[in-house]
């Protein structure tokens, strides 16, 4: 059998596309909870940026209004999280919980309208690159700008979160709010930020998720995909690289075992279907045995409420 | 330049309590100020009022004439107020150079070299790039100092800096204190500790439930008048007489180890020691040494080989608590309401989980209520604690009261062993008298203890043995009358 070498730079950037949201998922989830914040809404959150997005181009029209109006969306929807955990002290397991059930239904209320409507062609960078090197063009060129801001993420907030002085803020108050509250640090409105940006984060996944890899709108579409990132971040032990590697396992092994179970396998396809699931934890714990290195990385204080007495 | 604080009819008022009552105090740079009083005197919430993390509810603070508004602590700092907490203030997982840089607005290259001027001058060494979890006690409190040096602080307020450190670093620092003072900068000095007041400060304030009781300078004053100033009546000063005690012994541990899945508990490595009948080996040592470790081994929270503990003839080391307790073992943990009494739960409930087969306090899985109640209201009039309401959920208790009901629990049934762990630790000296008192009663019925202690002095009180623990490893067993704290500093800081 010979293999065409364009055919598996195909493949791996399919893979690469189905990793996207889980990427700008957890990398935004990673910033909320290093400042101390679980925000289990992150299924909502991305719903929400999915109807919104999808809502937003069919009736403006306009594919940016769409984009950011999908992350003002996750926004608006994580400052519900953020009023209630923050501000009135709410635990923050049922508070994500709620968040994401609240999502599903409104989204799908929202969206009986645009069931079955066609989506827009999303238009995508270096298209005319994409002949010009073997194995490597489908890989580089041909995505849209969500695809390359993406695969930019984890490297932007490793960076952020260690080498600037915001960054080095975040780790603090989710090292120890209390300490950092005596060091004169607002930790509320640290959290409040990280929350924020976390939903813009989810609302981005979701738009891509509706606009550009599926480009309709289907109830429930985000699929569990919200799950996968909350447990990411915590397999990755808070590591933005390691949720790259952890996403693109995942995205891989859904992509491969379709293409096993259309060439008819003899496996169990209940056992295939799980697999992503088993072996993205199964490395990810791998990686991150080092007990040393989780307890520096950890957020002492995740979905801890911080109260400051006066 | 001389600077001047002056705190002015300041009042604090949280709910049931007065913290701070109407108090008024002048400070001058060039001296050493001690802030002296029991635990909830109120001196924890006037200089959190001063760092600006307590505001206060009437009152002015002065400084230099000028009348500051301290609304956040970094109100404090920006007007040269800096404060090392009793707690460190610190972020444990990042590293000695990100703790000092984070409130500060300095490039990171012209930092990292006043750093280690200021480290120069005042002869630290710290690592800049480790994380803060991996440094000691006394280097976390210089991490501290040094983020507070940085901003060339007018005023510096150290609150009970001495309770984590050992004797060497405790003297350290007291150099450092005076080295600042004659640099100019004002001192302020929260402590409960009287010998440190005696050789350390230049004047002192005694404060007793909120109220400033006293002003005067240290050179007026002594150990016993300052303690009286500061419980309000005299005192009785309780000794133990010197027993000839037995040879009958009663425990033995004999290679006893026990390695941590968790990096950051300590190890235990060939312990052996014994202790005789009417004894109390007390263990000394800096908190983090394997001391909850140890203690966690004997009281059966962590089992261990069968043939390490011998009790009474029997091979006990495999054993839970519980069934250690029907030895005639008995346990008191450091941590008063999370390992010893569950806050939530009443007084008689809390009674009633140290459940021995002969108390019957269940008929047949039912809880025999009344047993129980009857059983509690005598552990509340033979121990002293000041409630008559056994319902009261055990979080309202004091921690004096809270720490009777407790050694009441255990010692009710005379066991034979008592094991404790801290047992005055954040008390006032009132229930540090009585609980002292207790212990030592026990041993004077000739029964046995193992007081595993941070007070030195405590332990120099009421030991008949006293071993080390450093690093999970235990000294060799000494008579309690040929060490001194000295000594015993020394030992505490790993040397032979």
């Amino acid at each position: 059998m010979i293999i065409d070498i364009n055919f598996v730079g195909l493949i791996v950037a399919s893979i690469m596309a189905s990793a996207v949201p889980l990427i700008l998922a957890s990398c935004g989830e990673l910033i909320t909870e290093r400042s101390g914040v679980l925000n289990l809404g992150v299924e909502g959150m991305m719903i929400i940026g999915a109807i919104s997005g999808f809502a937003l181009m069919t009736v403006t029209g306009s594919l940016i209004i769409a984009v950011f109006g999908a992350m003002f969306a996750g926004v608006l929807i994580s400052t519900i999280f953020a009023f209630l955990t923050q501000t009135l002290i709410t635990n923050h397991v049922a508070t994500g919980l709620a968040l994401t059930i609240f999502g599903i239904g409104i989204s799908a209320m929202i969206g009986k309208n645009f069931v079955g409507i066609p989506g827009k062609e999303f238009p995508v960078l270096f298209e005319g690159l994409k002949d010009t090197i073997p194995l490597l063009s489908p890989i580089l060129f041909g995505h849209s700008i969500v695809f390359y801001f993406a695969f930019a993420l984890p490297f932007i907030t490793s960076y952020f979160l260690k080498k600037t002085k915001i960054g080095l803020i975040v780790r603090a108050v989710g090292d120890s709010p209390e300490s950092a509250s005596n060091q004169g640090i607002n930790v509320k409105f640290v959290r409040y930020a990280c929350i924020l940006y976390g939903g813009a984060m989810c609302g981005l996944a979701g738009a891509y998720l509706s606009m550009i890899y599926t480009p309709q709108w289907i109830e429930n579409m985000t699929g569990g995909r919200g799950w996968i990132a909350l447990a990411l971040v915590v397999f990755s032990t808070w590591n933005p690289i390691k949720i790259l590697i952890g996403a693109m396992i995942f995205g891989g092994l859904t992509i491969i075992q379709f293409h096993m179970q259309a060439i008819g396998v003899r496996i169990p396809v209940q056992f295939l279907t799980a697999l992503p699931y088993i072996v993205t934890i199964i490395v990810l714990v791998v990686i991150s045995r080092d007990s040393r290195k989780i307890r520096l990385s950890t957020p002492s204080s995740l979905g801890k409420s911080f109260h400051k007495d006066n | 330049m001389n600077t001047n604080l002056k705190i002015s009819n300041v009042t604090k008022i949280y709910p049931g309590c007065v913290a701070n009552d109407n108090v008024s105090l002048e400070f001058n740079s060039g001296k050493i100020y001690a802030l002296l009083g029991e635990n909830g005197a109120g001196k924890s919430t006037l200089v959190k009022i001063l760092s600006g993390v307590v505001i206060p509810d009437e009152g002015k603070i002065y400084l230099n004439e000028n009348n500051l508004k301290l609304n956040s602590p970094s109100d404090a700092k920006k007007n040269d107020i800096g404060m090392v907490f009793q707690h460190f203030n610190l972020f444990e997982t990042l590293s000695v150079f990100e703790n000092l840089i984070i409130d500060s607005d300095e490039k990171r290259e012209g930092i990292r070299e006043k750093i280690e001027s200021i480290m120069r001058k005042y002869n630290f060494s710290i690592d800049l790039d480790i994380p803060v979890l991996n440094l000691s006690a006394g280097q976390k409190q210089k991490v501290e100092i040094i983020r507070c040096l940085m901003r060339n602080p007018k005023v510096l307020i150290m609150d009970e800096p001495t309770s984590v450190l050992t004797e060497q670093e405790t003297s350290e620092l007291f150099l450092s204190l005076k080295q600042f003072s004659e640099e100019g900068i004002l001192i302020i000095y929260i402590t409960h500790k009287l010998k440190e007041v005696m050789d350390l400060c230049d004047e002192v304030a005694v404060m007793r439930r909120g109220k400033l009781v006293s002003v005067s300078e240290i050179k007026n004053e002594n150990i016993e008048s300052l303690a009286n100033k500061m419980v309000g009546q005299n005192l009785k000063i309780i000794k133990k007489k010197k027993v000839k005690t037995s040879s009958d012994q009663l425990i033995k541990i004999t290679n006893l180890n026990f390695t941590s899945e968790d990096p950051f508990e300590t190890n235990l490595s060939d312990i052996n020691f014994s202790v005789n009948r009417g004894e109390c080996l007390g263990i000394a040592g800096i908190s983090g040494n394997g001391q909850s470790e140890l203690f966690q081994v004997l009281s059966g929270e962590i089992i261990s080989d069968k043939n390490s503990i011998e009790f009474n003839k029997n091979y006990i080391g495999d054993l839970n608590p519980q069934e250690r307790r029907e030895y005639l073992m008995a346990f008191s943990p450091e941590d008063r309401l999370e390992q010893a009494a569950i806050p939530q739960m009443a007084i008689f409930e809390n009674v009633a989980l140290n459940n021995f087969k002969s108390s019957n306090f269940f008929n047949n899985g039912l809880i025999n209520e009344n047993k129980i109640k009857e059983h509690s209201k005598k552990i509340i009039s033979d121990f002293n604690v000041n409630t008559d309401n056994i319902e009261l959920k055990s979080q309202f208790l004091s921690g004096g009261n809270l720490q009777k009901l407790i050694i009441g629990r255990e010692l009710i049934t005379s066991p034979d062993l008592l094991i404790c762990f801290n047992p005055t630790w954040g008390l006032d000296v009132g229930a540090i008298n009585y609980i002292h008192e207790t212990l030592i009663k026990i041993n004077e019925q000739n029964k046995s203890i193992i007081l595993i202690s941070t007070d030195t002095d405590e332990l120099l009180k009421l030991s008949d043995k006293i071993s080390v623990i450093h690093k999970g490893k235990l000294s060799k067993i000494m008579n309690a009358d040929e060490v001194t704290s000295e000594k015993l500093g020394i030992l505490m800081g790993g040397a032979n």
